[in-house]
């Protein structure tokens, strides 16, 4: 059974849609990326799954239970919102306490269990300090600490590394995957960095004004999109000429404009689908090196989810 | 981390409290520990040493004017006691919200009616306390004047259903406001709308629609009733009647709290789901 | 013409009768009851609370019904206000029927909330609203003493420990948590 089920879920504001038949399952241990444009109701289906918001139609399970028992569900999941505060009076300590007493701890268990997760994402020497002297990543790292004291099923984390420099992001992915992998938590990440999605998320599901646009794994994604890829080549500066007209003259190919330094060609391959013939990165290499021209170095781009994201967003 | 899961699983085997419980204990500990709570105790206890200092230092004081100075020592203590739970109410949702910390609470199994009522009690602290307070001097003022054990347990009674009700007030404001500012000011308006009769002229209050006006407002019946113990030295029994728009008050809105916060606890105020 | 003086006489005596035998009949009752006090003296100190019993006798041949008994205070000196409200809250009693040569006893609760001296008396009256005096027993004589009910020396060590403590308190808190 699914950690996460949905089946034409929907969420309106009057007229406006804010999610509309979103049909999604998530697997324990699984890590599900959910991207979108701002705006695209990420938040809003974070906020239906987690049972603070109400569904318009449609239904879903969480962690085994259905949205009718949303007590049932809260026991087993834990949150990070987007726009989480902190106590500011509170202690780190004190405050992973009361959520572990909220969730049916008795007062020593629930300090036991809020020092077990300060040391997890390195807090513990702080667990004395307020709260209000703490740093954004250290916030950060209290609210994951956070959705952890119920030992959950389910993880929701909605933008975990917004304001957070690369250390901190890197950090917080590291506890993402701790997370998914040595608990077995299904984890629905969402995020705007879509590095973070291609480098820790199975899959990726790419939400736009309320509907899925895309969904799968990350290559199955990139794919469906038919985003372009470019490469950038540099040949022998007698061979520039050469290159150019030879890589024209490729079906699926189109040279860019050179940036202006000798020897420097600028290449797009077209995707699949939209000409007879893909352009194929190893062709346009083939047929080089067939003609007499000296590659001295190949850099391949695109072909990456931001292109995808971008393509598909565009189009929606 | 397996230790984690074994005293989460032991622990919660174990009886541990039901959420309101937890609740209050919590936002108990950020009132008095965390400071604020002190800070209003000082700040009353100042207004209060003023008070008696001016009273006791008149030489001329009468006798009856020796009542009207215990009296005027609870009427104050019962309005400021009143006032501070009124405004621990009226931030109690409003000010999670506007902080970002209501939505971790909205999280977690705790139904919303008992998330209310943890706060409602919580507030009410803040009228024990200011009472705590008086009692020293009431005691001080009034023992000349054999009126200590009357003059405090008629405040007691009537501070507290009004600090029920003013507290239940608040929240209920604060369910609904769409910022802490409007809750805050909201419910100071309702309360100097509610102290307002008390500065009709004494003709005014006399007719039977002044009257009416004064049984029928829980602050201005209640006060009434303290001063005709206090100051006129009426038996309990006498005025009970001025104590039933209190009563009513207190119970209609203390019940009314869990109920609503079930319904419009929410991310944003005054919309439901 | 001694029968004509004789008839005027009867009717004379007849009229007389018709006018005067409500008013006759009204003023009985009161006429018929006497008041009665337990002490004639009251010695007290301001502020405390004293208790005097009236008595209220029936002396005529008929139940006295629909009687009220009334208390008042006043200085016997000039120059000190009195409101007997401020003195007792029960000031107005209704009297239960009273049989002919029965009583009825009335305990008064007061608080002394001047001092000098003051005189307290208990009047009763029907309920008809009689023109005719009403029935007032003997004056109490209540001498109360001035005391000093407030020491307003003792004052400013409590003033200042309250806030003081609470202070200190405070600080002790912003102190800890302030690292």
């Amino acid at each position: 059974m699914p950690a996460v089920e949905t089946h034409g879920l929907s969420k309106r504001y009057g007229s406006l849609v804010a999610v509309e038949d979103l049909n999604l399952a998530v697997q324990a241990g699984e890590v599900l990326g959910v991207l979108g444009p701002n705006g695209a109701g990420k938040t809003t289906a974070i906020r239906v799954l987690t049972t603070i918001l109400a569904p318009s139609r449609g239904s879903f399970a969480v962690a085994g239970f259905p949205h009718t028992r949303p007590a049932e569900i809260r026991r087993r999941i834990g949150v990070l919102p987007e726009s989480a505060g902190y106590p500011e009076r509170q202690t780190g300590e004190e405050y992973l306490s009361y959520h572990a007493r909220l969730y049916g701890q008795t007062r020593g268990g629930a300090r036991a269990v809020a020092r077990q997760l300060l040391e997890e994402v390195g807090l513990l020497e702080r667990r004395t300090s307020l709260i209000a002297s703490y740093s954004r990543g250290m916030r950060q790292r209290l609210g994951i600490a956070r959705t952890l004291v119920n030992d959950p099923d389910v993880v929701f984390l909605d933008e975990p590394t917004l304001g957070l420099d690369p250390a901190g992001q890197r950090q917080v992915l590291g506890n993402v995957q701790r997370i998914a992998r040595k608990r077995g938590a299904a984890v629905l990440l969402s995020t705007h960095l879509l590095t973070e999605v291609e480098e820790n998320c199975s899959r990726v599901l790419i939400l736009n004004r309320g509907r899925v646009i895309g969904e799968g794994t990350v290559a199955e994604v990139v794919q469906r999109a038919a985003a372009p890829r470019s490469a950038r080549l540099h040949v022998a500066p007698e061979h520039a000429e050469l290159a150019a007209a030879v890589l024209s003259n490729t079906d699926g190919v189109e040279v860019g404009r050179a940036d202006g330094q000798p020897g420097w060609l600028t290449v797009v391959f077209a995707p699949p689908g939209e000409h007879t013939a893909d352009g194929s990165p190893n062709d346009a290499v083939r047929t080089l090196l067939d003609s007499g021209v000296t590659l001295l170095s190949f850099e391949l781009e695109g072909a990456r989810l931001s292109d995808a994201f971008l393509a598909m967003t565009e189009a929606a | 981390m397996a230790a984690v899961e074994q005293v989460a699983e032991q622990t919660v085997r174990e009886r541990s409290a039901p959420g309101w419980a937890v609740v209050l204990h919590q936002e108990l500990r950020d009132l008095w520990m965390g400071g604020r709570g002190l800070l209003l105790s000082f700040a009353f206890s100042i207004l209060l040493s003023v008070i008696a200092y001016l009273v006791a230092t008149n030489s001329a004081l009468n006798f009856l004017e020796h009542r009207e100075s215990v009296n005027v020592t609870l009427q104050v203590a019962v309005a400021v006691g009143g006032l501070l739970a009124l405004l621990a109410g009226a931030d109690a949702v409003s000010g999670e919200r506007e902080r970002g910390t209501l939505e971790s609470l909205l999280l977690t199994p705790v139904s919303r009616s008992q998330l209310a009522s943890g706060k409602l009690l919580a507030a009410l602290s803040l009228w024990l306390a200011a009472f705590a307070i008086t009692v020293p001097y009431v005691w001080f003022l009034g023992r000349g004047i054999s009126i200590v054990g009357d003059a405090l347990i008629t405040g007691f009674v009537v501070g507290t259903l009004l600090a029920v009700f003013l507290s239940s007030l608040g929240l209920v404001v604060s369910l609904f406001a769409g910022s802490n500012r409007v809750s805050l000011s909201l419910s100071l308006f309702l309360l100097l709308a509610l102290f307002a009769p008390t500065q009709l002229p004494s003709s005014a209050q006399k007719g039977w629609a002044g009257e009416l006006l004064l049984r029928v407002n829980p602050v201005t019946a209640g006060e009434h009733y303290v001063g005709k113990i206090v100051v006129n030295g009426h038996p309990w029994s006498e005025d009970v009647s001025w104590l039933l728009s209190p009563m009513v008050a207190a119970v209609v809105f203390a019940a009314a709290v869990p109920l609503l916060g079930a319904r419009f606890i929410q991310l944003r105020g005054g919309v439901s789901g | 013409m001694s029968r004509c003086r004789a008839h005027r006489t009867v009717l004379v005596a007849l009229v007389a009768a018709l006018l005067l035998a409500p008013g006759a009949q009204a003023a009985d009752p009161a006429a018929r009851l006497s008041v009665a006090v337990d002490r004639a003296r009251i010695s007290t100190q301001l502020g405390h609370k004293f208790v005097f019993r009236s008595t209220i006798t029936n002396r005529g041949s008929t139940a006295a019904r629909g009687q009220i008994a009334h208390l008042n205070v006043l200085s016997l000196h000039p120059g000190v206000y009195v409101d007997p409200e401020d003195w007792s809250s029960q000031r107005t009693r209704y009297l239960d029927t009273i049989p002919a040569g029965g009583a009825s006893t009335v305990t008064w609760r007061m608080q002394a909330v001047n001092d000098g001296d003051f005189g307290v008396y208990v009047t009763v009256l029907p309920n008809s609203g009689s023109a005719r005096p009403p029935a007032t027993g003997p004056a109490i004589r209540v001498a109360v003493a001035e005391r000093k009910t407030l020491n307003s020396g003792g004052i400013l060590p409590l003033a200042l420990a309250v806030p003081g403590i609470l202070g200190l308190m405070v600080l002790g808190r912003r102190l800890r948590r302030g690292g």
